[in-house]
């Protein structure tokens, strides 16, 4: 790039005002519900659920199996857009031949997701 | 792109189609339509098997990237054609009620992989290989865990899927460390540039043992038997037929062309590793009862075989290999699709105790059976015996005694274990053989083809002539 | 970008390697010497990421940005192959009920 593209340190400034603003909110919000908020120990209290039946077995145990289909599917499509974002950065560049390749390029994945909802792998309940 | 560069990659394109043509037919139909997308995939299978074989035009696309030469025109149409038998063959084996609802999905993946393969062989830069291979490889996986309810169809496809990561790990450090050293994942950028310093022998090292992973080259054999053994039996035949002929197509291309530099050190290699991985493959050949087993080993010492006309290195050698493949498809794909029928009618029966006295009730299939054995072993009247021959000529026409005397006695050995079914079916007695049964018109069909193929391949020395005047230019 | 990559040429290209091997030794020694089937899939990604790591620091070094294209595609792959590998590894998980590769040797010479 160019001289004028040259960042100076300083020019992180910005940055760094946003990151100790974003910190500093987490840490005040934290401490301060920790000071303000009442404390109230007690046997129901501290149970996971309040929903009036009592709590039993492990935490750790098997869980629907449908969170992992979800949960691979989720990978896989989000894997996918890593290939968007150099075509989004040269969006101008490419140009309309750029366009109907990444058109392609989601027309054969939105066939996939197709074939996924046909299958019914989003389905919550097998009724 | 023109309307000719469209041509030029005209496999890829037409496998692509009819693979969403697949998609489209499982989405949009109801159940009871779905029974056609087995005969309209194996009809579409066949016209691109036979489009794939009119002229066309060769070149490159891509800046190099992508590369059609006559050579690997017919490399492809060879796989299109074992792919088209696997296909067929197991059209029956999908009709049963376990496999009524993934029917599409067996010929999806499949063609996943052929479109794969076809990218490798057409590769003309590292990205491009690497990209086909995965494609070849992971829907594979898929595959020989197909079986759901099977313990052994998941056991070999969690082997398969962590071996086939596992390679292609060490494959991509070498193909990294050829990137650093060179500069350039291009072939031809690259057969120029390579030279035999330390880096550059150790990114070669790391290359051919992933490659090794591929087609199962001894020190890196041990996932196959189980992988073959576990996996249906069609899904096997295509594993051990199509998948291996395009690892042994690329790697063969790649060794002759981008390694050309370092050609003393990789022959030097390939002649020990092709020495063992005949004598191991055979050993253990030898002791094995269950049929895929078997010829899950019989494959290895078949690569090894296969790595004769690659060390051969000559034009004489690439026309011999690629011959052999085509001589190995049809007489491997023959033995196969007998297994397969025989599993499918009585129940799972693949251990060689079985084949007791099969001559009595099924005389056509221990036929079939026979002919493809006497031609993986390499007797007289059919195929084998020319392709072996070619490979042996392409060995010692370069002067490899040594190897070439080792080869010949296992093929000495191989005739003992190639014969031990033979002698089941044929002399051995037993009380309860496998009873007669009717194989339907699918596996007829495949058989005779493989059976044709096997014959018609031997005898018209036009084919062999004819791959060897494409071979000059890679 | 030109000073970003003159900043990562600030240390020397062996750096990179030596890392390279290292991450991609203990990827490996994971596979061989693990027994866990998710393990063994994560020692995988370890030595995916380290050739990811090397290509990078080739293509900077190189100022050639074939090697960090290279990097998306196997990412991408690798994202599939841990797609399918889980889910053979749910379906093993549900016939033999372990994950243990150990318990994987009922094909066996």
């Amino acid at each position: 790039m160019d001289s004028q593209n040259k960042f100076m340190p300083q020019d992180y400034i910005p940055i760094m005002i946003q990151s100790f603003i974003v910190l500093g909110f987490v840490l005040t919000t934290m401490i301060m519900t920790h000071l303000l908020g009442p404390l109230r120990k007690s046997k129901a209290k501290l149970e996971n659920f309040e929903c009036g039946i009592e709590g039993m077995g492990n935490a750790r145990s098997p869980f629907s199996v449908k969170y992992f289909l979800i949960a691979i599917l989720f990978v896989l499509f989000d894997v996918e857009v890593i290939f968007m974002y150099p075509w989004a950065v040269n969006f101008r560049d490419l140009g309309a031949n750029g366009f109907l390749d990444m058109l392609l390029f989601l027309g054969l994945l939105l066939l996939g997701f197709i074939y996924i909802v046909f299958k019914g792998a989003l389905k919550w309940d097998n009724s | 792109m023109r309307l000719e560069d469209f041509l030029l990659m005209r496999h890829e394109l037409l496998l692509t189609l009819i693979a969403i043509i697949i998609l489209i037919a499982e989405i949009f139909t109801d159940d009871f339509k779905k029974q056609g997308i087995r005969p309209l995939s194996i009809i579409l299978m066949a016209i691109v098997t036979i489009v794939g074989f009119l002229p066309a035009p060769t070149g490159t696309l891509f800046g190099g990237m992508y590369q059609a030469t006559d050579m690997r025109l017919m490399m492809k149409n060879i796989l299109n054609i074992g792919a088209l038998i696997v296909f067929i063959q197991s059209a029956s084996w999908l009709k049963s009620d376990d496999n009524q609802n993934k029917v599409s999905e067996f010929f999806l993946l499949l063609i996943s992989t052929l479109i794969g393969m076809n990218f490798m062989i057409s590769s003309g830069d590292f990205l491009m290989f690497y990209l086909g291979l995965e494609l070849a490889t992971i829907p594979i996986a898929a595959l020989a865990a197909y079986d759901r309810y099977s313990n052994k169809s998941s056991e070999a496809g969690i082997k398969l899927i962590l071996i086939s990561a596992l390679s292609s790990g060490i494959l991509l450090y070498g193909i990294s460390m050829i990137y650093g050293t060179v500069g350039s994942v291009y072939f031809d950028k690259v057969s120029v540039a390579y030279g035999a310093t330390p880096l550059q022998i150790m990114s070669f090292i790391f290359f051919f043992t992933g490659m090794a992973f591929k087609i199962s080259i001894v020190p890196f054999h041990l996932w196959t038997a189980d992988v073959y053994e576990g996996a249906p039996v069609n899904v096997t035949s295509y594993l051990s037929v199509v998948s291996k002929g395009a690892a042994v197509f690329i790697f063969s291309i790649m060794l002759v062309t981008v390694f050309q530099n370092i050609a003393a050190m990789w022959k030097d290699v390939m002649w020990i590793t092709a020495a063992i991985t005949m004598t191991l493959g055979n050993l253990f050949a030898m002791r094995q009862n269950n049929l895929k087993r078997f010829l899950a080993f019989s494959s290895i010492s078949q690569a090894g075989f296969i790595m004769l006309g690659i060390i051969g290195g000559s034009e004489l050698g690439m026309a011999a290999v690629v011959y052999y493949i085509l001589v190995y498809i049809f007489s491997n794909l023959g033995a196969f699709g007998v297994i397969a029928a025989i599993s499918n009618a009585s129940g799972g029966k693949e251990n060689m105790s079985d084949y007791d006295g099969l001559y009595k009730t099924n005389p056509a299939l221990s036929l079939t059976l026979t002919l493809a054995l006497f031609s993986l072993a390499g007797i007289p009247p059919v195929a084998g015996f020319f392709g072996k021959f070619f490979l042996f000529t392409a060995v010692a026409e370069k002067g490899y005694w040594w190897l070439l005397t080792i080869a010949v006695l296992n093929t000495i050995i191989s005739l003992y274990y190639y014969l031990l079914p033979v002698k089941a079916m044929f002399i051995n007695k037993a009380e309860t053989s496998i009873a007669y049964f009717k194989s339907d018109g699918w596996t007829k069909v495949g058989l005779i083809i493989c059976v044709a193929g096997m014959v018609i391949v031997g005898f018209a020395s036009v084919i062999f002539e004819y791959i060897r005047t494409l071979s000059f230019g890679l | 970008m030109k000073d970003m990559s003159v900043a990562l040429k600030f240390i020397p290209l062996d750096h990179y390697v030596l890392l390279c091997i290292i991450l991609f030794s203990i990827g490996v020694l994971g596979v061989l010497y693990r027994r866990n089937t998710i393990i063994i899939i994560m020692c995988i990604e370890l030595m995916l990421n380290s050739v990811n790591l090397l290509l990078t620091a080739f293509s900077v070094y190189h100022s050639d940005p074939t090697g960090q294209i290279f990097v998306f595609f196997i990412m991408v792959v690798a994202a599939a192959e841990v797609a399918v590998g889980l889910a053979i590894l749910v379906m093993m998980k549900r016939n033999i009920d372990s994950v243990d590769i150990n318990l994987l040797s009922r094909l066996k010479w």
